[in-house]
């Protein structure tokens, strides 16, 4: 009953959980444009993911695997559902999740058949794959009702299904590590435990064996998704857009978004997007406006780009933007291969590059 | 007759000693506008304030159409033609405008009708589109001005000077005003006009005075001035000549996030503001008056309260707190050294060691019973010897110290709490330069203690020399972010104007 009151008052007032606000882009995350500086790799389709074995770069577009190698694009194989996940492995190996429901590996790129197979029923929408200190995989499932493309009616349904899966590809089982998470989407080792982002939360779990997810890093202005390993110790986190007020009103008002999701095409909904500007229909921000035919590059964004390298405790070091007058927007992975850092703006649909010399000297603080 | 409507010369004005304008020569042309651009603190509003007989001259001159003049009051300065148009407007809110522009110039007998006709016709003749029978409590900031400008030609103003007035206007109406004062220009009316804004300054002045730390720097023509001549004006200092130094060649770097801010709002100073304070770091807070800094954070130490609706969120530790009263705050690791320390920051009469025993009551929860004499000694010796402050002895009182060592007393009844997140507002305000140097050095070591810091500054080469990342307001709201390392002058000024 006082519950119900506070709820109540806490709704009136604007306050508690109904405090409409968002953390600011200060400190390691303050802004810039250096991802629309980025060099454009590829276009593709429907980038999904990155992985590399140190000399090639595999890319999921749709239900095709590429390789990109010395300069070369290759189609290495295709498969009968989009890839959702991609994931190199010692030896030469390679592990995908298809359509967000099946994880094979596979004993090299090309081989015919998959060494292991897991379809667990539980799985819905695994959407990264990393590799744990012990060689399992560690898998990361988004929702339990929603699929891995339709994330944005999981946020709008203000699901808490998100689950954390390791799988042996020894004895072939399939362990959860974790669940009620909120949208979780990738996941790094971190010693015997693993990082995992967890989205519609804004925040970074530490998920260790046998205990609750321990708080790493929140308040996140951003939704973060997957993780990678930095050289030098510390991650890449990439984040898939920006929060704003708006949508934070929205997910207030469950009326609201009732009627949206039954009646409005979803490509207009009030949601966040991995890319914007298309179409008039667009809801528009209230600063996201054009003054003598530019936008503003800091109005409240309908999508945004950023990737935020982290340390080894999981704490921002700094952060590459590409603002809401930029185009690299939804960045959903990035990987160190060579010298550089390789990402994908699924908005665009780019695969970038940027060099990684010097990042750290001209934006750290 | 001679050209020049109102000259000043050697003009000086000391408050307690210090110089708010100092040796300045100013001369105003009949029919002209002049800007006055500078910095806080420059000294504009104290030279317009002697123009218009708010304040005196403590040495120097004024010479009004040639004859030498000393206005001690605002009427003996109408007298003499010149009207000050203040920022915050001077009229009665519950009268009507008619009634607004005939006070003080009533007859015997007033007849109402009478005075609404009167106004009728001057206010048309000004071209000026206000109501004379409307309440000026119900009119906008425009008319408003309409009014206070119409008063003060109906007084006969030979020169009106404007104290920011575009500040409280929509853009529409700027225009509306930029068209009056062109208008009164033609009249032969001259203007002195106070303005952040420099674009304001540069389309509608004739000529444009910067003024820096109380000195003259430069009158010229505005087809000399472009905004980078006067922003470098305004802040060209020679940093290493200052008593703060070179400027830094590291930043610390940022630690665990202390206090987040989301959002925040109070109405009408605080508009939707957010920003981050890093352990470990000194996050300087650099704006113009009126920017809402000191607002935000008296709002996170307790000391005002954010809107009742909708007022945004502060994270002390990642953890939403609000506080309704300062005790709470301080108990949870949060200290404000205020700017106003003798309103504000230590009761005068008393003791030093009893002022910084009393910051170290307000950590305890509940509060005491009993005092305790000899911890007070204790608690101020420590203190007095740590932040070396000078006094005639142990038990003299803080109204007997020198505005550095008040200073001191004040920060030591914060430190005294042994706060997470120290906030300081102007921490060098009316102090001495010997005890400038002392409470950099404390701030820097706090910040090497890896505690949390805040300094809120008007004063640029503070700020510079201070922190390791600065943080820009503007309207109520951190605008840009510099680290200390990219951050110069002219860019933060810059962000701090438009």
């Amino acid at each position: 009953m006082i519950a119900a009151v506070r709820d109540f008052a806490n709704r009136f007032l604007g306050r508690g959980d109904a405090t409409i606000t968002v953390p600011s882009f200060d400190g390691a995350l303050k802004p810039n444009q250096k991802l629309e500086s980025a060099e454009a790799l590829l276009t593709c389709e429907s980038p999904q993911d990155l992985a590399t074995d140190g000399s090639n770069l595999f890319i999921a577009d749709g239900p095709r695997l590429i390789c990109l190698a010395g300069g070369t694009v290759s189609e290495v194989r295709s498969f009968e559902r989009p890839i959702s996940a991609l994931c190199t492995l010692p030896g030469n190996g390679l592990a995908v999740a298809l359509g967000g429901r099946e994880v094979h590996v596979y004993a090299n790129p090309s081989a015919e058949q998959p060494s292991v197979k897991f379809a667990d029923a539980a799985f819905n929408a695994i959407n990264a794959l990393a590799l744990a200190d012990d060689n399992t995989l560690i898998a990361t499932d988004g929702s339990a009702t929603s699929a891995v493309d339709d994330w944005a009616r999981d946020l709008l349904e203000l699901n808490r299904t998100g689950r954390v899966f390791k799988l042996d590809s020894g004895s072939k089982s399939v362990t959860r590590s974790a669940q009620g998470l909120g949208h979780a989407f990738g996941a790094c080792a971190h010693g015997n435990a693993m990082l995992v982002s967890e989205s519609w939360r804004h925040r970074l779990v530490l998920v260790g064996a046998g205990a609750s997810p321990k708080v790493v890093l929140a308040h996140l202005p951003v939704y973060p998704s997957r993780l990678s390993k930095a050289s030098g110790g510390g991650y890449w986190l990439t984040a898939f857009t920006a929060r704003t007020q708006l949508v934070e009103f929205v997910l207030r008002e469950p009326g609201y978004r009732r009627r949206m999701m039954a009646e409005i095409d979803p490509a207009y909904w009030v949601a966040p997007r991995l890319s914007s500007g298309r179409s008039f229909k667009e809801p528009m921000q209230g600063a996201h406006i054009k003054t003598m035919g530019v936008i503003k590059p800091w109005a409240p964004p309908r999508s945004y780009g950023l990737v935020i390298r982290l340390d080894a405790e999981g704490q921002p070091l700094y952060s590459l933007h590409s603002r809401v007058d930029g185009i690299n927007h939804g960045i959903v992975a990035a990987i160190e291969m060579d010298n550089d850092l390789v990402l994908i703006a699924k908005g665009p649909g780019r695969i970038l590059k940027l060099p990684l010399a010097g990042l750290a000297e001209e934006f750290r603080t | 007759m001679s050209d020049i409507a109102l000259s000043l010369r050697k003009a000086t004005k000391l408050y307690a000693g210090v110089p708010a304008i100092d040796g300045v020569d100013f001369d105003l042309r009949r029919g002209e506008i002049h800007a006055l651009v500078g910095e806080n603190g420059a000294g504009k509003s104290t030279l317009t304030k002697v123009m218009a007989g708010v304040v005196t001259l403590t040495g120097g001159t004024m010479t009004v159409d040639g004859a030498e003049v000393a206005p001690k009051t605002p009427l003996e300065a109408r007298n003499l033609g010149i009207a000050m148009v203040f920022q915050e407007n001077s009229l009665v809110p519950t009268m009507t405008v008619a009634q607004n522009l005939f006070l003080g110039q009533e007859k015997f007998y007033n007849r109402l009708r009478g005075i609404y006709i009167a106004a009728q016709q001057f206010l048309q003749s000004l071209n000026f589109d206000v109501t004379p029978t409307a309440t000026v409590s119900g009119l906008g900031a425009a008319k408003k001005q309409m009014v206070e400008i119409a008063r003060a030609v109906l007084h006969r103003a030979k020169v009106i000077i404007f104290d920011e007035p575009t500040a409280s206007l929509t853009p529409e109406e700027k225009k509306y005003f930029f068209d009056l004062v062109r208008d009164l220009k033609k009249r032969g009316v001259s203007i002195v006009f106070i303005s952040h804004a420099l674009e304001e300054a540069l389309l509608l002045a004739d000529r444009i005075t910067v003024l820096r730390d109380g000195k003259h720097v430069v009158t010229d023509d505005v087809a000399k001035f472009d905004r980078a001549a006067i922003v470098q004006a305004m802040v060209g200092r020679d940093l290493s000549n200052t008593l703060y130094g070179a400027r830094k060649s590291t930043v610390r770097p940022a630690g665990a996030r202390v206090l987040t801010v989301q959002n925040l709002k109070m109405a009408p100073m605080v508009k939707n503001n957010s920003l981050s304070v890093f352990a470990g770091q000194i996050t300087g807070v650099f704006g113009l008056v009126g920017a809402g800094r000191t607002e935000t954070f008296k709002i996170v130490a307790g000391v005002l309260k954010r809107d009742f609706f909708h007022g945004g969120e502060i994270l002390l530790h990642d953890q939403p707190v609000r506080y309704r009263v300062p005790a709470p705050a301080v108990k949870a690791g949060i200290a404000y050294v205020t700017e106003d320390r003798k309103v504000e920051g230590f009761f005068e009469t008393s003791s030093i060691a009893r002022n910084i025993y009393l910051g170290l009551l307000s950590k305890f929860p509940g509060g005491r019973m009993m005092l305790s004499r000899r911890e007070t000694d204790t608690v101020g010796k420590t203190w007095i010897e740590r932040l070396k402050v000078r006094a005639i002895g142990d038990d003299g009182k803080v109204v007997e110290l020198s505005g550095g060592n008040q200073q001191k007393v004040v920060i030591a009844k914060s430190l005294v709490q042994e706060p997470d997140l120290i906030i300081f507002d102007e921490p060098t305000r009316g102090v001495d330069v010997g005890a400038i140097v002392e409470i950099h050095e404390l701030i820097n070591r706090l910040a090497d203690e890896g505690k949390a810091v805040v300094v809120i500054s008007s004063y640029l080469p503070e700020i510079m020399a201070l922190s390791d990342r600065i943080l820009v307001s503007r309207q109520g709201k951190v605008v840009e972010e510099f680290s200390a390392l990219e951050a110069t002058e002219e860019k933060i000024m810059y962000a701090a104007i438009h």
